[in-house]
């Protein structure tokens, strides 16, 4: 690299000036900076002879001095007080009175003394600015380093967001394609049990009199797994719903909630022996209609599974989790479920019980936990066979910022 | 209760149409029943052209749509019979499996009557069928114009 600068500088001093301080000032080796030092000093001497051979009077000192800054421009600061001491000693030894002597006699002293003082602050002036260029130097070195890693890392931006936006037309293609395959299930699935069951019905209805006892028996089961299919699939239909359907949050009173749903279900169970007992609930933030189809679920579970107890309890209540959240429990004394299964609990038909004794199709605890998913919720059961169960479900609480954190994030 | 409007159905299932005819059998509705089994078809029947091109003037009291149809489909079916001033009076009914919240804001953004999803069972189904025959053929004034028959 030192021989290429030093040989081809030359050629291009003239076409550029600034590359070629740039080559020179990349020369570490000491022989060379020193060597510079020598021979510039040896330059001035030599112009300083031809401009006394010229009569020109007193210039010596200054082409020194150009000599001195030139060493200390390019060469550093070492080779600059080699150029000082020098070019003190060659300006001493030929040009101060008495000639060809180191000696100074007393009526020159100050004038030499200038001469040095005069070097030494050029070589600190040009030290100074050096220092200057070579910090100057190292930030631009760093900060082209810095804007190359940040081009590299913006091309990686880039590619991570084209492979992002690939994935996204992905996912929208096969969300696509689920929505139709639901899609589907829905009108091409629900038609032809539709048919299964009216023609049963209408074989029943004309043929009740030919048919045996056993024969009218199988065409019951042929309506009632036709009845079931339909309800399951209706069932996960809702269910695959829930997820696509936009939530529209407002505010919402869950103590009122509970009440009317409550209400709806006591209707239902009239004549039966239950102990209900809702305790005080917060006002939430969320989307009724989900909220509703959560209690609704949770609450009938509760009375489907209490109904051999007599008096069956019911309890809904909450629980203060801490500044954020709020947990709201349905807690009966039902027939409960072995902890050893909760994990099948909110599985999409996953049912601890057989379907002659309790019937469902084992959507509800799915549903309810898709729905608590997407209010930020967390659910969990909590039970021991023939000693009731627990479930409980987490919301975020109607404070103002729950509001505005989610009109930030949308 | 001494007229009756014609009914449209417009359903390419073969086993739908008749169990929807023998609903509306059952309550002796089925005797004005037209049975048209793509959209292009029940277009063809509203504008009088094609093979109905001879059928005498007059629009049904009531149309019963499917979405899901052949050629041209249930909602393409709607959106021209309301962009047309001589039809867009037809009450139409949407009576389709779809459960789908898309559908049912397609169709009534394009301005359909009611919206009925097929009950899978049997009974409700007859039940439905019978409550849309009597209440569109029966109860409900047909806008004038529409073909009228004494009972």
């Amino acid at each position: 690299m030192t021989e290429l600068a030093e040989g081809s500088t030359r050629v291009r001093v003239r076409r550029n000036l600034s590359f070629w301080n740039q080559e020179f000032q990349r020369i570490h080796s000491p022989i060379l900076r020193y060597g510079f030092s020598v021979a510039s000093v040896g330059i001035a001497l030599g112009v300083a002879f031809a401009l006394q051979y010229y009569q020109f009077r007193d210039v010596e000192l200054p082409v020194f001095i150009v000599a001195i800054a030139f060493t200390t421009w390019y060469a550093g600061n070492g080779p600059s007080v080699l150029a000082v001491l020098l070019s003190s000693a060659c300006f001493d030894y030929f040009f101060v009175e008495p000639l060809y002597s180191l000696e100074i006699s007393s009526r020159d002293l100050p004038y030499f003394l200038i001469f040095v003082a005069w070097a030494g602050i050029v070589a600190s002036f040009s030290a100074v600015r050096r220092r200057i260029e070579d910090n100057l130097r190292l930030a631009r070195d760093h900060l082209q380093v810095e804007v190359e890693q940040r081009r590299h890392r913006e091309d990686e931006i880039r590619k991570l967001n084209l492979e992002l936006s690939k994935r996204a037309v992905e996912l929208e293609v096969t969300n696509k394609e689920l929505e139709s395959f639901s899609y589907s299930v829905s009108h091409d699935l629900r038609a032809p049990l539709r048919h299964m069951i009216g023609y049963s019905e209408l074989l029943q209805k004309q043929a009740s009199s030919l048919l045996d006892e056993k024969s009218q028996r199988f065409i019951r089961t042929i309506l009632e797994s036709a009845k079931r299919m339909g309800n399951l699939i209706d069932d996960l239909l809702a269910f695959s719903r829930i997820g696509r359907a936009q939530t529209k949050k407002t505010r919402v009173d869950l103590k009122q909630l509970v009440e009317e749903v409550v209400a709806e279900i006591g209707q239902d169970t009239r004549g039966r022996d239950i102990a209900w007992k809702v305790g005080a609930l917060p006002v939430c933030y969320g989307d009724r209609s989900m909220l509703r189809l959560v209690v609704v679920n949770l609450v009938s579970n509760a009375a489907k599974f209490t109904r051999t107890r007599k008096p069956a309890e019911i309890e809904i209540g909450c629980v203060d989790l801490n500044e954020e959240e709020v947990e709201v429990f349905v807690r009966d004394n039902g027939a409960g479920f072995d902890m050893q299964y909760v994990d099948k609990l909110f599985g999409v038909f996953q049912r601890l019980h057989l379907p002659e004794q309790f019937e469902g199709t084992g959507i509800g605890l799915a549903t309810v936990q898709r729905i608590i998913h997407r209010h930020g919720g967390q659910v969990r059961g909590e039970g021991a066979v023939d000693h009731g169960a627990t479930f409980y479900f987490s919301l975020p609480k109607n404070v103002q910022d729950t509001a505005e954190r989610t009109a930030n994030a949308s | 209760m001494t007229t009756l409007g014609r009914i449209l159905v417009v359903e390419d299932d073969p086993n739908d149409v008749e169990l929807t005819l023998t609903a509306l059998a059952d309550y002796n509705l089925a005797n004005e029943v037209v049975v048209t089994r793509d959209g292009q078809q029940a277009l063809d029947y509203l504008c009088c052209r094609g093979e109905f091109s001879t059928r005498s003037a007059g629009n049904p009291a009531v149309m019963l749509l499917d979405l899901k149809l052949p050629k041209v489909g249930g909602l393409e079916v709607l959106q021209q019979i309301k962009s047309d001033e001589r039809l867009k009076m037809i009450p139409v009914v949407v009576l389709t499996s779809s459960h789908e919240e898309k559908d049912m804001m397609r169709s009534y953004s394009l301005g359909v009557n009611a919206y009925v999803v097929k009950p899978v069972d049997f009974h409700e189904f007859v039940n439905a069928v019978k409550e849309l025959g009597i209440f569109w053929g029966v109860i409900n004034e047909p806008p004038p114009g529409s073909m009228e028959k004494l009972r």
